[in-house]
């Protein structure tokens, strides 16, 4: 492997800028398709308020400028409070990414009365019970959009994700005409079940064909254009409908190499950011939660992101070309692909240093896809 | 009445990068401000115990080729920020 030269390693951040941090193991529903049950993020433990407090008063040496609390459910820790007072305490900022399910109106009083708060991701699938409650069951719709008017009526600014899956990919339309008009929100993101965790069990259930894909994507870019822009993707339909058809486009034109295409570059987080599993184990990324870099309060955590072997095999990934895959040969979107998600790859095959199948054009063609028309993208 | 003391907002975060270049974050609005390595220098010397005239010295001290009209550069500087609400000053009375 070609690995980071002495400028590169230079040139890193002192200390990440955020870190994403597993808050509980717990959480009240079983999505269908989450990520997090029965992958390795799952540990079955939780640590007590007293470790992430200690743990707050390192990042905030560290100058980390922002976390993101995820699990299972954070609203399921009778602590929370305490936790983002210690977030706040601690010079920091935070987002919180939930089912929506358990937020009550005490709790979004509090989060209204912060200017800390980043966002709430709220996981919303579809403009009605029946969709949202397939995946993530019964009674569950009405109970997320309760919490999400709520954190609304206290001006907490929302985030509404939704997963895209079998069952609500034909419900796209009513699905933003009810998040961005009758709720009136200003936008809202979307990606897709991906083969992690429970998803990986429940396939058949949720992953979408090749042909949902295509339609996810036209309905989504279309979507996107009768609303000015206001659906975001950074994974699923929606980003490879955009990232594929200018690939297609270059490719057309015999563009030149896009800057990060040719090698593994589909992943910059290890760059500015790094995970904490419910446990404390430090991990890149909680899709990447087996690799285990070192404990909270334990190992300090300059350290870790300075000098952590598996980080900078992490980073160095992105020197590693394409072509060096069989996967790859003969491809030719070689120049401007990224190779896509680790985490994923990680998920489909078990190596990390590979191009993830799952985001890969050269296999949606071959499967049958079609892009989106031209009329569809964004100029 | 003495000279103003400027002090560094306590909740704003210095985030030293590789090149000694920084960025002020204050965490109450998600600005951020990038301050070169004198002003990574002046900001360490924010601490209420400082007037400009100490600053200016501590930059005579610790930088080269320091421009004559230096005290005008810090005093704009440290404006600067209290503008931006990272920097508040505390008046003392004799
Ligand atoms: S490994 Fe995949 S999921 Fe994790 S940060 Fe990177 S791109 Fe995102
Ligand atoms: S085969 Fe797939 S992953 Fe590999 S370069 Fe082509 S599009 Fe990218």
């Amino acid at each position: 492997m070609i690995e980071a030269g002495p400028q590169e390693r230079a040139r890193l951040m002192r200390t990440p800028q955020s870190v994403d941090i597993d808050i509980t193991d717990r959480c009240n529903l079983r999505c269908k398709y989450c990520y997090f049950y029965t992958s390795p993020a799952d540990v079955k433990t939780d640590l007590p308020l007293e470790e992430w407090l200690r743990f707050f008063e390192e990042l905030n040496r560290c100058a980390v400028t922002e976390v993101t609390l995820a699990g299972g459910e954070p609203f399921i820790r009778e602590d929370l409070k305490e936790i983002l007072e210690g977030v706040i305490r601690n010079r920091m900022r935070f987002s919180i990414l939930s089912n929506g399910t358990l937020i009550t109106e005490d709790m979004a009083r509090f989060l209204g009365s912060t200017p800390r708060c980043n966002y709430v991701q709220v996981s919303l699938d579809g403009s009605e019970p029946e969709t949202h409650d397939s995946c993530r069951g019964k009674g569950t719709f009405e109970k997320a959009v309760a919490g999400l008017r709520l954190l609304q009526k206290h001006k907490v600014n929302v985030a509404v994700r939704v997963t895209i899956h079998r069952y609500n990919v034909r419900d796209l339309e009513a699905t933003a005409r009810f998040l961005l008009e009758d709720l009136g929100l200003s936008g809202f993101g979307t990606n897709s079940a991906g083969h992690m965790g429970l998803c990986q069990k429940n396939m058949e259930q949720v992953e979408l064909t090749t042909a949902e894909r295509e339609l996810a994507m036209k309905t989504l870019l279309a979507l996107n254009k009768k609303y000015g822009g206001r659906i975001s993707a950074s994974a699923g339909p929606l980003a490879e409908g955009r990232m594929w058809s200018r690939m297609e486009r270059a490719r057309r034109q015999g563009a030149a190499a896009f800057p990060e295409g040719g090698r593994l570059t589909g992943c910059g987080c290890p760059f500015s950011k790094i995970s904490v599993r419910t446990d404390g184990v430090i991990v890149p990324c909680n899709m990447l939660s087996h690799i285990e870099l070192g404990r909270i309060n334990r190992d300090r955590l300059d350290d870790v992101w300075r000098n952590h072997s598996e980080l900078w095999k992490m980073r160095d990934r992105r020197s590693i070309p394409l072509s060096r895959f069989e996967f790859c040969r003969g491809c030719p979107y070689l120049d401007y692909c990224t190779g896509n998600c680790p985490a994923l790859a990680y998920s489909l095959l078990g190596v990390v240093d590979h191009p993830s199948p799952d985001g890969c054009l050269r296999k949606f063609l071959d499967e049958g896809g079609h892009l989106p028309e031209e009329e569809l993208l964004e100029p | 009445m003495s000279a103003d003391k400027p002090v560094a907002n306590p909740q704003v975060v210095l985030r030293e990068e590789f090149d000694d270049w920084a960025v002020l974050f204050d965490p109450d609005t998600a600005e951020g401000f990038a301050v070169n390595p004198v002003g990574v220098l002046i900001w360490k010397e924010l601490d209420g115990n400082h007037d400009i005239a100490d600053i200016v010295r501590v930059v005579r001290e610790k930088c080269e080729n320091v421009p004559e009209d230096v005290e005008t550069h810090c005093r704009e500087f440290v404006d600067s920020l209290i503008r931006k609400g990272l920097v508040g000053t505390e008046v003392t009375h004799d």
